[in-house]
């Protein structure tokens, strides 16, 4: 059993980890929120955006900050577009086939990542990284302050937004039931737009720090982000603020077990695990169920 | 009503036209590789030295007449699939036939070289050799890399009498009559890796490995080794791909201990997350480090940066690609004319080489090239010289083939990987190159 | 058009047999007796092989088809139950010398049993819920596998020991061990899945699982037992599952996690859709989707992320248009085309209505 001090530095990258969980998690729950679609694309998209600003530097074309840009907006146009074409068709079908629905976009832009990008050992730098301070025998660099204090403005930010102004009541209206909103005279399409695009240019920029935090290769992007799904089922999808915590929960787990040689190798089992008993304990009592939109 | 309808039904097609057209302009930018850079943010240079060129050797008869005869088949194996691709071998061994069929042929037949991928798929792998032998009738399987192909198929090569020259990676291609690597393999790469960490005065060695069957096989040569050096050895598995690359490198320091020494065992991009994580951690000065042979790449050494010049020992079963010599010269050459989306690296010059030695050998044929007359000649190829590996090749009719056995090691300087130590043979405490030296002195293969 | 149902399981109901139904037999076994004797000589081993795969895919598709299809329930972990039965059997293979049809049983009834432990409490859960926490468990049984490997012949528990070199090959059939005969083998275990499947859709299970689809409280209130069925359709899925582990264990002869990754869950999903949900004959399309394209494609030496893209693209489409996927869509079209080549040779009359 590791002592203490060892223990210690894997407190930190367990919340840098948790950080990242709650990056792609939170964008999830948002746009769940506030249009009633489970956008399973969501890492998909961020990848690629991410695979696009790595090919931009590495020609050259740009620079490194407008091909940041370039990734963010992206995500956004992409996850916009979408949104725009599918959203309606499918609007009043149940949740579970909007997600699945997500679910084709996700394996689009998976096949043209494999096809385009070839594995290959390949890094995103961003200037944010190269800068670090120490905190408890172990140095942490400013992107990863940056990711979690993302995930942590994001949750305020959207909190605060669905819940105080009137665009947010009207897409959590929405989210709830699209047709009589509609009939309340709410413009139900620009409203889901500005929700798809927000997401899109969430999952952007998540996809950018991610890439950078963690490793820029599709598998692993893919992964971490059906990982980073636990804490959003934690939350059973509806507290944005849960997400958050879960996520960092999460985190913190897995990277605690890791010193632990006995069970290291199911570290990665910790998301789904933890989200599998979380479910549960919740289920015992009733049959949760979902009407169509956000419970 | 209707209207909608047929627009909804036109939708996904819309998208795919959409993304088809979006794709062609990403292709058409993502797809070039301005050859080593790997990074985002970094300048590309090319890997070509700026030492006075060696004349190169040539491709087969070197004549520069087009082949025109009927072509001689040959054929080979690769695994591709996200996460694994050795495709860059068979690609590398395609340019060296492309230059041999530019050049008179193999005594004025072209070769036509074909691949089968797979995606770790045993039954994809089984079918791919047989259709390799019975319906394309290869007269000979060159090149092959694949994590299961050696497993799945070393009974039907023995079987069929074929004598494959190939890359190694299962235990199983060490350990069979009908294949012969021109690599090392993990085990004895990782045992090279280890010699160099005792060589570094280290108590301590943490192997760290991806979590893939065959760790404890590739492990216990590098055990051997350090217990009989006095050094303690702790043996690691990580599952690819990794997520959290901070905790994986953590936890190898940690298990190494205060004046320890990390190994690595991982494919350049899961490597290149931990040596990142690494570093952002400032660990890189805590232990010493050293990685077996897939580390020896310059996209490794440019994506890693200033900070780890000469702080990593990685074993490199093939010679630099940037050395002095024809045939590294001659390889430079031919992937730049013929494979230039193919990257300089171990990979490629396995290919070269694995391509290289058939051609010599088909070449000494006299007669018709068949099946039968091919794979002979195959098993008899002894004392094949190149300046690309540390000692000349051979095949042999022993019961395993490890010919490279002597290997050097580098790291990286200045965005490229540099040597740090000349030719070493692969101590033969791993009872593994004590059988293949015992057979070496026994058949007078020096 | 004979051989396809192209109308939902309700509206079938019951034992009846009529004059459509004989043809329809007909056809099926027409197909099956080809399959048996008539392919293998036609292929090469590299088809032969891919065939065989085809079929163990259908059965796994079989599987998920009935989840969806019938109850309405979506599952993203068939491939981790799959890489469950693929363990198991190989497990038992390696450790006992029970029989082959033994071995393929009991696989099956281990794959249910766990496969109803684990769907037991998630059943309380709805839709999008069931899914996730589907997935959520493929994701924890990849880390498992990773963990543990698959059975190669070694000792102890896990079957498995580390440092083999050269491991043994899972055991074949004593009468099929050749491929092609293996093949035969095969076609025969899948021809009693989907009859198993046919009969459970005809009678009293099919008519629950129906009318949990229609309508989850309308059912409830009408007296179905909905625990029970959904957990009956979750067993059955997996007994099939699990039976076509074991069979893929034997055919492949080794086992590697890569072969039942994440990802491939979901593309199972997306060709169960394409192949069409609400007839059993998407359930050999889908294993076609899954198992027979990826070879064509090699074969035309185009790139596999096509067919990710193309199911991708599957998916859409199936949940926007054509609900039935190919299997449903498939006969339409050709009524369609039909229609309009007779309009083509009677130009002078008035187009009938020929197609729906």
């Amino acid at each position: 059993m590791p002592t203490w001090e060892e223990f210690k530095p894997f407190i930190v990258t367990g919340l840098a980890l948790g950080g990242v969980y709650a990056l792609s998690g939170v964008g999830t729950v948002v746009l769940y929120r506030a249009t009633g679609v489970l956008n399973l694309a969501f890492g998909a998209v961020g990848a690629m955006g991410a695979f696009i600003a790595w090919s931009l530097i590495d020609k050259g074309t740009v620079p490194d900050g407008v091909a940041f840009l370039l990734c963010i907006l992206f995500g956004g146009v992409v996850t916009l577009v979408y949104g725009l074409l599918f959203g309606p068709p499918l609007a009043g079908r149940d949740p579970l086939v909007k997600a699945t629905a997500s679910l084709g976009l996700a394996l689009i832009l998976l096949g043209a990542m494999s096809w385009i990008w070839s594995d290959k050992a390949r890094s995103l730098n961003l200037p944010t990284s190269t800068h670090t301070f120490e905190v408890g025998g172990v140095l942490v660099n400013w992107t990863q302050v940056i990711a979690f204090a993302l995930g942590v403005a994001v949750t305020i930010g959207t909190g605060a937004f669905l819940r105080y102004t009137k665009l947010g009541t009207a897409m959590r209206a929405m989210a709830s039931d699209r047709e009589i909103t509609a009939t309340l005279g709410v413009p139900v399409r620009r409203v889901e737009a500005v929700a798809w695009l927000f997401s899109g240019l969430l999952s952007g920029a998540s996809g950018l720090l991610l890439a950078n935090l963690i490793g820029l290769d599709a598998a692993t992007l893919t992964f971490l982000f059906i990982s980073s799904l636990a804490a959003t089922l934690i939350a059973r999808l509806q507290s944005i603020v849960v997400t958050l915590i879960a996520a960092i929960v999460v985190g913190l787990v897995n990277a605690l077990i890791t010193p632990i040689f006995s069970i290291s190798q199911y570290r990665d089992m910790a998301p789904f695990v933890l989200a599998t008993i979380a479910l549960l304990w919740m289920s015992r009592k009733r049959e949760i169920s979902f009407t169509r939109g956000a419970g | 009503m209707r209207t909608m309808f047929r627009w909804t039904r036109m939708r996904p097609a819309l998208a795919l036209l959409a993304l088809a057209v979006c794709l062609l302009v990403l292709a058409a930018c993502g797809s070039s590789n301005n050859s080593s850079t790997a990074t985002g943010g970094g300048g590309g240079t090319t890997a070509a030295p700026a030492k006075p060129a060696v004349a190169a050797s040539k491709c087969g008869l070197g004549n520069g007449q087009k082949a025109s005869g009927t072509p001689i088949k040959l054929g080979g194996i690769a695994t591709k699939q996200p996460g694994t691709d050795f495709t860059d071998i068979p690609n590398a061994a395609k340019a060296y036939f492309d230059c041999v069929n530019d050049n008179g042929g193999i005594n004025g037949h072209p070769v036509q070289y074909s691949f089968e991928t797979e995606q770790t798929d045993p039954g994809q792998a089984a079918a791919a050799a047989k259709k390799l032998v019975e319906t394309e009738k290869v007269v000979g399987i060159v090149g092959n890399t694949s994590i299961i192909e050696c497993t799945v198929n070393h009974k039907y090569y023995e079987a069929k009498g074929y004598y494959v020259i190939g890359s190694g990676i299962a235990p199983e291609c060490y350990g069979t009559s009908n294949f012969a690597p021109v690599n090392m393999g993990p085990r004895y790469s990782v045992d090279g890796a280890a010699q160099y960490l005792i060589r570094q005065k280290v108590k301590k060695i943490a192997l760290d490995q991806s979590n893939v069957p065959g760790t404890g096989y590739i492990a216990a040569g590098a055990q051997a080794i350090s217990k009989d050096a006095g050094v303690d050895f702790v043996n690691l598995k990580d599952n690819v791909p990794i997520q959290d690359a901070n905790s994986v490198a953590l936890k190898a320091v940690q298990a190494a201990g205060p004046d320890g020494g990390v190994l690595l065992n991982f494919t350049p991009p899961e490597a290149l997350k931990i040596l990142q994580a690494a570093q952002r951690q400032g660990l890189q000065d805590r232990v010493k480090w050293a990685c077996s042979t897939p580390c020896n790449t310059d996209f490794l050494a440019e994506a890693l940066g200033s900070a780890w010049d000469g702080k990593l020992g990685v074993n490199a079963e093939l010679n630099l690609t940037s050395a002095d010599g024809p045939d590294s010269q001659l390889y430079r050459d031919v992937m730049k004319k013929y494979a230039p989306k193919v990257p300089l690296g171990s990979f490629s010059q396995m290919g070269f080489v694995e391509a290289a030695v058939a051609t010599k050998a088909l070449m000494g044929i006299k007669g018709d090239i068949t099946p039968e007359t091919a794979n002979a000649a195959f098993k008899d190829v002894k004392d094949f010289k190149t300046d690309i590996l540390c000692k000349p090749w051979y095949y042999g009719d022993g019961p395993t083939h490890v010919p490279n056995n002597t290997d050097r090691t580098t790291t990286p300087q200045g965005g490229k990987m540099v040597e740090k130590e000349g030719c070493f043979p692969i101590s033969d405490v791993d009872p593994g190159i004590k059988q293949v030296r015992q057979w070496e002195q026994q058949n007078g293969v020096s | 058009m004979a051989g396809v149902s192209t109308a939902p399981a309700r509206a079938r109901g019951g034992l009846r047999i009529g004059a459509g139904d004989g043809v329809r037999v007909a056809v099926i076994v027409a197909l099956f007796v080809f399959c048996f004797v008539g392919l293998p000589p036609l292929l090469s081993a590299y088809w032969i092989d891919v065939s065989t795969s085809v079929a163990i895919y259908s059965v796994v598709a079989l599987g998920l088809n009935l989840l969806m299809g019938r109850v309405g329930m979506v599952s993203l972990g068939q491939i981790a139950v799959l890489a469950l039965g693929a363990w198991i059997g190989a497990r038992f293979l390696f450790g006992t010398g029970l029989p082959f049809p033994v071995v393929l049983l009991i696989d099956g009834l281990l794959t249910m049993v766990l496969g109803t432990l684990i769907g037991l409490p998630a059943l309380r859960l709805t839709g999008l819920y069931l899914a996730l926490i589907t997935l959520m468990l493929a994701g924890a049984i990849s880390v498992v596998l990773a963990a543990t490997n698959f059975p190669n012949g070694g000792g102890g528990f896990k079957g498995y020991t580390d440092t083999l070199q050269g491991s043994a090959n899972v055991r074949r059939p004593d009468i099929a061990t050749s491929d092609p005969a293996y093949f035969r083998y095969t076609l025969v275990c899948m021809a009693l899945m989907f009859a198993l499947a046919l009969w459970h859709v005809r009678a009293k299970p099919g008519r629950a699982w129906a009318a949990i689809r229609q309508s989850e409280p309308a059912a409830l209130a009408a007296g179905v037992n909905m625990t029970l069925y959904k957990l009956w359709a979750f067993a059955l899925a997996s007994f099939m599952t699990g039976v076509a582990g074991a069979l893929l264990a034997a055919q492949v002869n080794h086992l590697y996690t890569f072969q039942f990754r994440a990802i491939d869950s979901i593309l199972l999903l997306a060709v169960v859709l394409m192949g069409g949900i609400y007839s059993l004959w998407g359930a050999i399309v889908a294993g076609a989707f899954m198992k027979l394209l990826p070879a064509l494609l090699d074969n035309w030496g185009l790139p596999a992320d096509l067919l990710t893209i193309l199911f991708g693209v599957g998916i859409l489409q199936v949940l926007l248009t054509a609900p039935g996927g190919v299997a449903q869509q498939f006969p339409r079209d050709m009524a369609r085309l039909g229609g309009a080549i007779a309009r083509l040779f009677k130009r002078g009359e008035p187009a009938r209505e020929a197609a729906k």
